[in-house]
């Protein structure tokens, strides 16, 4: 066993730990937490995946920008069936829904064990930022730019539709 | 290391997900699920980019656009949440179910 | 002047038009007022057309109405010397009964609805009369039945009217699909409804005998249902619950002879099967001595009149039976006249005498004198006294059934003869001449009746003694000679004036009349007599030998079994199939509405599981597309 795999067991356990977290723990926040947790060690997996930049936006934007939005959200509202609220156990649909997942983990267990690709790139980790700028401001300018209109408008409607209706009149 | 360990982490985070969005009560944990599934994804996309049938830098650059639309997405859903919770005073996925006929 | 024939029935289509529109109260005097004249238009257009034909001959006209694949039906107009002469008997009885009814109906509420159900059965008589084919036949042979419906059970709210229109109604409908199968089977041997054709494909030989016989015998079904023949006679009767004059038009003058029209019309389809003129002639005789026998022991002044209509139908079925095409369609012109008269003269006493049973009349010739001699005119004429036109037409068929040497027939029809004068002569002397005192209150209220109901009889009376001239041994037989003339399928038989029947028939009712005048005037001999010897048999006869009794046992009981296991099958099994169905239904629908109860997550869930089931199936198969 090298030192690649042990790290990487350990960040795949921390992941899905937070995720069982998430969907046990029985306050709103602390599943918001364990979620965080999650997606630190998906930055992790990223490094080892040659994207050190990707690793870095995770962390920006999913575990700042991101949970912070959510926390501000669930500050924003009351949550007072929290401590009333039924897990998923006692639903029927929950049990459903718990077999159908198990059953598409088992059916993509077993399709991923047929998948072989072979090649390897060597060289993403050498300048990987330059690489990334690059590409994207050479190859792929008119969706970088689509997309940022696309954030654009998706703020500017946040701020609609979150407006009080009071302000409008 | 070989794709298959993350793909089968990104599948299992996925389903984790999906049951989440499927099954729980409370909006925002609805939305957090989202975001979990669309992790899984990206963490797909970067181990193709690295171990795929053309292994190159494009994998990363479409993360990198997920990870926007993401953004976008959650800042909207979180807009239509706080809307919603204005009017009819809850959280609950259950209460929302204007879509009735 | 014979184009103009398609135009008559269409005035007394106005008059149905326009009295059911103005059928309120004010319009009254307007409506019957429209309904003389519109049937004295086609009165007026009727003698036109008669004359036109005496000059220049027959026409026809046609215009295709439908065309299926090769096949056209027709509509449109046919003149010739049997349905000319319908034309005016029919208007003019109409024309006449419509005066009457000014009379007889005023006062009445619905008087635009009399009206109106007058002008419809005129018009649709008229067309029937007019139509070149079966089809168009058909259908103004079941509006005529429509028009006869609604007039019987004119005064719907007695039960009794109500019950007599129903039966009426089916039971000539039990004719009328004898008579529609006999279309069916006429259109699949000929492929054409058209009269010349049928009888070009029947003198041609292109019909086997068999088919013949069969279809001349269900046409003959239909005749049978509408003229009242026995067995199906014994709606005519009961049909006397309508108004009187409608009584007079429809019940004896027109429409029951609907049925004879149509034996004549097809005569030559008759007589190409021996077999079926043998059964026209046998159930004519026999119809006409069964209805004699019932008349003479009724009670109510109508019901007389009604069973010796059906006994005079007879009659005429049995000329016609007997190859007398001449003295069928002679007695049905001359009895029109007769009966008509008789029916309106019965109208004016019961108008007079608010009663129709004969044992609460009696002397009333001193307060009625004009209706009484009118009475009595239509008596002679029926009874055949010699020089009334009764005597002329009678005589021809009893020489046709003769000369056929139909010897039982023959035998039959003199005894129906006498029968004939014994039953007319008991009615006029029973409600006239008795010396019963009626209650002097009554007496006093006893009236004449208006010049308007006396001046349609008096036409009648002159028409019931005259008729008779145009076809006699002693002056030629015109009518026969002319009906000839514009047919060329009918062969008209050598009138050799038979003296010895003449004598014959001349003592038959000579015997008859002086028997009821012994027995119901001088009461020489006693009246109950026979009744009280036979108690049975009376009882028999006056309900006509039970034919109603048997139909409500066996046909109506029968009918009525078979709607109450209809209704169960439709309650029980049918709707509970339905239920069944319906509750499935509300069960699955059920269900699904659970599923679409709006919870997004619901739906995901549903996707969800669906994606994986496919991708189940698709794992199993090896291949994902």
């Amino acid at each position: 066993m090298t030192g690649e795999v042990m790290i990487f067991l350990v960040l795949a356990t921390i992941a899905i730990f937070g995720a069982l977290v998430m969907l046990n723990a029985s306050k709103v926040i602390h599943m918001l937490l364990a979620l965080v947790l999650t997606f630190l060690s998906i930055a992790g997996l990223y490094v080892m995946l040659s994207a050190e930049f990707v690793a870095v936006v995770q962390v920006l934007i999913y575990s700042g920008a991101i949970s912070i939005m959510m926390i501000f959200g669930i500050m924003l509202t009351k949550h007072h069936h929290d401590a009333k609220e039924r897990t998923y156990r006692s639903s029927q649909r929950g049990w459903l829904v718990g077999v159908a997942m198990v059953l598409f983990f088992g059916i993509m267990y077993v399709l991923i064990e047929g998948v072989n690709f072979g090649a390897t790139a060597p060289d993403l980790h050498v300048e990987n930022t330059k690489q990334i700028g690059l590409s994207l401001y050479s190859h792929y300018v008119i969706p970088f730019e689509l997309v940022s209109i696309v954030l654009l408008v998706a703020f500017i409607g946040a701020i609609l539709l979150a407006k009080r209706e009071e302000d409008t009149e | 290391m070989t794709v298959h360990a993350f793909l089968l982490l990104a599948a299992a985070l996925f389903a984790l997900g999906l049951f989440g969005a499927l099954t729980k009560r409370n909006t925002v944990i609805v939305l957090i699920c989202i975001e979990l599934m669309l992790n899984a994804v990206n963490l797909n996309l970067v181990a193709f980019s690295k171990f795929g049938v053309n292994p190159a830098i494009t994998g990363q650059i479409f993360s990198l656009f997920s990870i926007t639309v993401a953004a976008a997405e959650a800042a909207v859903g979180l807009a239509i949440l706080i809307a919603l919770y204005r009017n009819k005073a809850t959280v609950q996925v259950e209460d929302m179910n204007e879509m009735k006929g | 002047m014979t184009q103009i024939a398609w135009i008559i029935p269409f005035f007394p289509l106005m008059t149905f038009l326009l009295c059911f529109i103005f059928q309120k109260r004010e319009w009254h005097h307007l409506c019957s007022r429209v309904g003389i004249m519109t049937t004295g238009l086609a009165l007026i257009g009727s003698i036109t057309v008669l004359i036109g034909q005496m000059i220049f001959g027959n026409s026809e006209a046609v215009i295709s109405w439908l065309s299926i694949g090769d096949t056209v039906f027709s509509i449109g107009y046919i003149v010739n010397p049997l349905n000319a002469l319908m034309l005016v008997i029919v208007s003019l009885v109409s024309f006449l009964v419509h005066i009457y009814s000014k009379g007889y109906m005023a006062g009445e509420e619905r008087l635009g609805t009399f009206y109106a159900y007058l002008g419809f059965f005129t018009f649709a008589m008229l067309a029937l009369v007019l139509s070149p084919n079966l089809l168009q036949l058909y259908m103004f042979w079941e509006l005529v039945g429509l028009g006869s419906f609604l007039l019987i059970g004119f005064y719907f709210h007695k039960a009794e009217a109500r019950a007599a229109a129903k039966k009426a109604f089916l039971m000539t409908r039990v004719g009328d699909v004898g008579l529609l199968i006999g279309m069916i089977l006429v259109f699949w041997q000929v492929g054409s409804l058209e009269f010349s054709a049928i009888f070009q494909a029947v003198s041609g030989g292109d019909m086997d005998s068999g088919m013949v016989t069969l279809v001349a015998l269900l046409i003959f079904i239909g005749a049978v249902g509408k003229s009242g023949q026995f067995p199906l006679h014994s709606w005519l009767p009961d049909a006397m619950e309508g108004p009187t004059p409608v009584s007079a038009l429809i019940h004896a003058a027109t429409m029951v002879a609907a049925g004879v029209y149509l034996v004549a019309t097809l005569f030559p389809l008759f007589e190409a099967s021996d077999t079926a003129m043998l059964v026209v002639a046998i159930t004519g005789a026999f119809t006409a001595i069964f209805a004699a026998c019932i008349a003479i022991v009724q009670t109510d002044i109508k019901r007389v009149l009604a069973y010796s209509t059906v006994s005079q139908l007879g009659y005429m079925m049995l000329a016609l039976g007997s190859a007398g095409y001449v003295a069928g369609v002679f007695h049905l012109t001359t009895h029109a006249f007769f009966k008509a008269l008789l029916f309106l003269a019965a109208g004016s006493v019961i108008h007079a005498a608010h009663t129709q049973l004969i044992g609460e009349m009696g002397g009333l010739w001193k307060r009625m004198k004009g209706t009484g001699w009118l009475f009595l005119i239509g008596t002679l004429a029926i009874a055949g006294m010699p020089l009334f036109s009764g005597f002329f037409s009678k005589e021809e068929v009893l020489l046709a059934v003769w000369k056929e040497e139909h010897y039982v027939l023959f035998t039959l029809g003199l005894i129906t003869a006498f029968l004939t004068a014994f039953y007319m002569f008991r009615l006029f002397f029973l409600v006239f001449m008795s010396k019963k005192i009626i209650p002097y209150k009554r007496r006093k209220k006893i009236f004449e009746s208006p010049r308007v109901m006396i001046l349609p009889m008096v036409v009648l009376a002159l028409l019931a003694v005259g008729a008779g001239y145009i076809h006699t041994g002693w002056f030629g037989p015109f009518l026969g000679e002319w009906l000839a003339s514009g047919n060329e399928y009918i062969t008209l038989h050598p009138h050799e004036g038979a003296g010895w029947l003449m004598a014959v028939t001349t003592l038959l009712t000579f015997l008859g009349i002086w028997m009821a005048y012994l027995m119901y005037q001088k009461e020489k001999l006693d009246r109950n007599y026979l009744s009280e010897a036979f108690p049975g048999v009376y009882e028999a006869v006056l309900n006509g030998f039970f034919v109603d009794v048997l139909y409500q046992r066996t046909v109506v009981f029968a009918t009525k079994c078979l709607g109450i296991v209809g209704t169960w099958v439709e309650r029980y099994v049918i709707q509970g199939i339905l239920h069944f169905i319906e509750d499935i239904t509300i069960l699955v629908t059920k269900l699904a509405s659970k599923l679409q109860n709006g919870q997004v997550q619901t739906y995901g869930a549903m996707v969800g599981v669906g994606l994986v089931v496919l991708l189940l199936i698709g794992l199993m198969q090896g291949r994902f597309f």
